[in-house]
């Protein structure tokens, strides 16, 4: 049907859904673009609520470069994202398939209270949790980042969910033609559910990325820090330079923009639970 | 090849049997089919002789040896299941390959198993194609091939031809027969299509609610159905039922009065039934004719809707009280609505049922054709 075509009533109503959602397009952009422009400005401009593309852009990246070690924090915050990912999917997937494929009344009840603890805010682990990393000695390692974060709840919830949807028959054929339970994950489940895999990394990569609260606490020297406490103790400095303060954040976002968008359809996949 | 021994075999589910006390056996190179309604077990059962399901109870012995606690892998079957169950991430030859290769079988070799399947089934030319880019029958020759390359002793069908349509299915059911003729191995195939049945089967199970209601040749189920639920079950249409009470038993033959008074007289069994006993009548719609002599009976029928397919005419409608009643008349017959007509039938073609719904007429059944 042409737009000419269109009895007004629909048309006013494609109107008003085209218009909200070009509104909330832009107040979701409307951050990373003023974090960009502000990167082009120095703190006095940012202040003074300078929307205009400046000149501070290579001054800015310069103090930036000075203020921080950027290897190694893009390294650490690199290390301890790909660490935890990789481990969560790996824990997370094994713990889902097993759910789902070998039921029995016992694993339902251990599911149920898995699933119950995702209901305990964090606010109230983090105590026990940093008396645990204390007592193991390891506060202020990256590992005391990794570890609680590869327990993920959720990641099992979602890959006992995408389970549902995988295809039975191909557990059985696999079974009767004599192949190991072991090589039925790596080789029949894990090729096949190779969007859910795709969906929980886009998801994992950028919670550990993100991740603030935790490193806080549990990382103390300057060495061991990720991007996100470098930028947070350069944004609370006493004369915080906020055109530095922005050009690190757009650092810190691009390898998240970069996964999500290169993965972005898998994530579709993925979310929609669609198994190939 | 191998022969299968089923002795009590019982699975449970909870509290729930499925399987109830199934015994049967299955002879080298025979080509079973369990057919019967959906929820009757019958590919339950078939799950357990693969070993994908465990047995409850009873014993089950491939080539006389016992497997109640042998892996799948250990039993020595080949499965095709109803939705192909290929490997989507892999191309044909991978798929037929996939078993061999994890099993840790050498390349060379596993090649030369998926070309002669390949050559077998004729399906050269689809060996790089992935699941995806074919045809759903192809698919199934593809699974297919998988079973072959296995070289196994049984081979297991789970309802293999359900999700191809009715011209496919004609094309594939020939190519198992094919296969089965070629190879010779002992196959189990499960339908609940019993036009399948009776044209693969050397031998078919009927299952009802876990349990084995008969076990025959395809003719022996046609021509001399075990109890009313076999009866009905074999043959398309469905075998029309009339109520009718017994009346007495001389020399072999049973003296049965009809709804319209009419007194039929048919070859039986001594069942030691009392005078009025409710028993059941038992004709074929392929059976009845608009036209005979004096050794047929008559009934009036009054049909209610017509069905002309050219090379046959189909009646339903109403006879001696019994509404839903099926003529097959071959060829093209002009027949109105709500016409009387007088339905002409072959004691012959009779089957009595007693009260508790057992055969108990005597039957013929075709000369050369294996009864059990």
């Amino acid at each position: 049907m042409t737009q000419s075509l269109q009895p007004p009533r629909l048309r006013l109503q494609q109107f008003l859904m085209y218009g909200f959602l070009l509104l909330s397009a832009l107040l979701s952009l409307f951050p990373f673009l003023w974090m960009v422009i502000s990167s082009t400005n120095t703190t006095a401009d940012i202040n003074q609520g300078k929307f205009t593309i400046g000149s501070a852009l290579l001054e800015n990246i310069h103090k930036f470069a000075t203020l921080v070690d950027l290897p190694l924090v893009f390294w650490n915050t690199a290390k301890i994202a790909l660490l935890a990912t990789g481990l969560t999917l790996l824990i997370a997937s094994l713990a889902g398939y097993g759910f789902e494929v070998f039921r029995s009344r016992l694993r339902e009840r251990v599911y149920q209270l898995l699933l119950l603890t995702m209901m305990i805010p964090f606010a109230a682990l983090m105590i026990p949790l940093f008396t645990m990393m204390a007592k193991a000695g390891l506060l202020n390692t990256h590992w005391a980042v990794i570890l609680p974060a590869i327990a993920s709840v959720y990641i099992i919830f979602y890959f006992r969910q995408c389970t549902k949807a995988f295809p039975r028959e191909l557990l059985d054929a696999a079974r009767v033609d004599g192949v190991s339970e072991w090589k039925i994950f790596l080789f029949v489940y894990f090729p096949v559910m190779r969007s859910t895999y795709a969906a929980a990394f886009i998801i994992t990569f950028m919670a550990n990325w993100n991740n603030f609260l935790w490193p806080l606490i549990v990382l103390q020297s300057t060495e061991m820090k990720t991007i996100n406490l470098v930028l947070s103790s350069l944004a609370s400095a006493y004369f915080p330079d906020f055109g530095v303060v922005m050009v690190g954040t757009i650092l810190a976002t691009l390898p998240t923009v970069i996964v999500f968008f290169a993965m972005q359809k898998q994530f579709v996949q993925g979310m929609l639970g669609s198994v190939k | 090849m191998a022969n299968i021994v089923m002795k009590n075999m019982v699975k449970q589910y909870d509290k729930a049997e499925t399987i109830r006390n199934v015994s049967l056996e299955i002879e080298n190179g025979e080509f079973v089919v369990f057919v019967g309604p959906s929820g009757c077990g019958k590919s339950t059962l078939l799950r357990m002789i693969a070993g994908l399901e465990s047995i409850s109870g009873g014993e089950l012995y491939i080539d006389d040896q016992l497997m109640n606690h042998r892996a799948p892998s250990e039993r020595g079957v080949a499965m095709v299941f109803q939705s192909y169950a290929l490997y989507p991430h892999l191309n044909v030859a991978e798929n037929m390959g996939f078993g061999l290769k994890m099993n840790g079988v050498d390349k060379q070799e596993i090649a030369r198993r998926v070309t002669i399947a390949a050559k077998t089934l004729q399906m050269e030319s689809l060996l790089d194609r992935k699941p995806k880019d074919m045809s759903g029958g192809q698919r199934q020759r593809v699974a297919i091939g998988r079973a072959i390359v296995r070289n196994p002793k049984v081979f297991l069908f789970d309802e293999p031809l359900s999700n191809l349509d009715a011209e496919l299915r004609v094309e594939m059911r020939l190519q198992i027969a094919k296969l089965h003729h070629e190879l010779g191995n002992t196959m189990v195939y499960v339908t609940h299509d019993q036009v399948e049945a009776m044209t693969l089967a050397d031998k078919i199970v009927v299952l009802r609610s876990g349990q084995i209601e008969q076990i025959g040749s395809p003719l022996t189920l046609y021509h001399a159905p075990a109890n009313l639920f076999v009866a009905g079950f074999i043959g398309s249409p469905k075998m029309n039922f009339l109520e009718g009470r017994f009346r007495s038993y001389q020399q072999g033959k049973a003296t049965i009065e009809l709804a319209d008074g009419q007194l039929i007289t048919l070859p039986a069994r001594d069942i030691g039934l009392a005078a009025a006993s409710p028993v059941t009548i038992g004709i074929r719609p392929e059976h009845i004719a608009l036209t005979g002599d004096s050794s047929h009976f008559r009934i009036r029928f009054q049909s209610e809707v017509v069905e002309r397919l050219g090379n046959a005419t189909y009646l339903f409608g109403n006879s001696l009280g019994t509404s839903g009643f099926k003529i097959h008349i071959a060829g093209d017959r002009s027949v109105k609505l709500y016409e009387d007509l007088d339905l002409v039938i072959h004691t012959a073609d009779c089957h009595l049922f007693d009260p508790q719904g057992i055969a108990f007429g005597i039957r013929e059944v075709p000369a050369g054709d294996a009864l059990s």
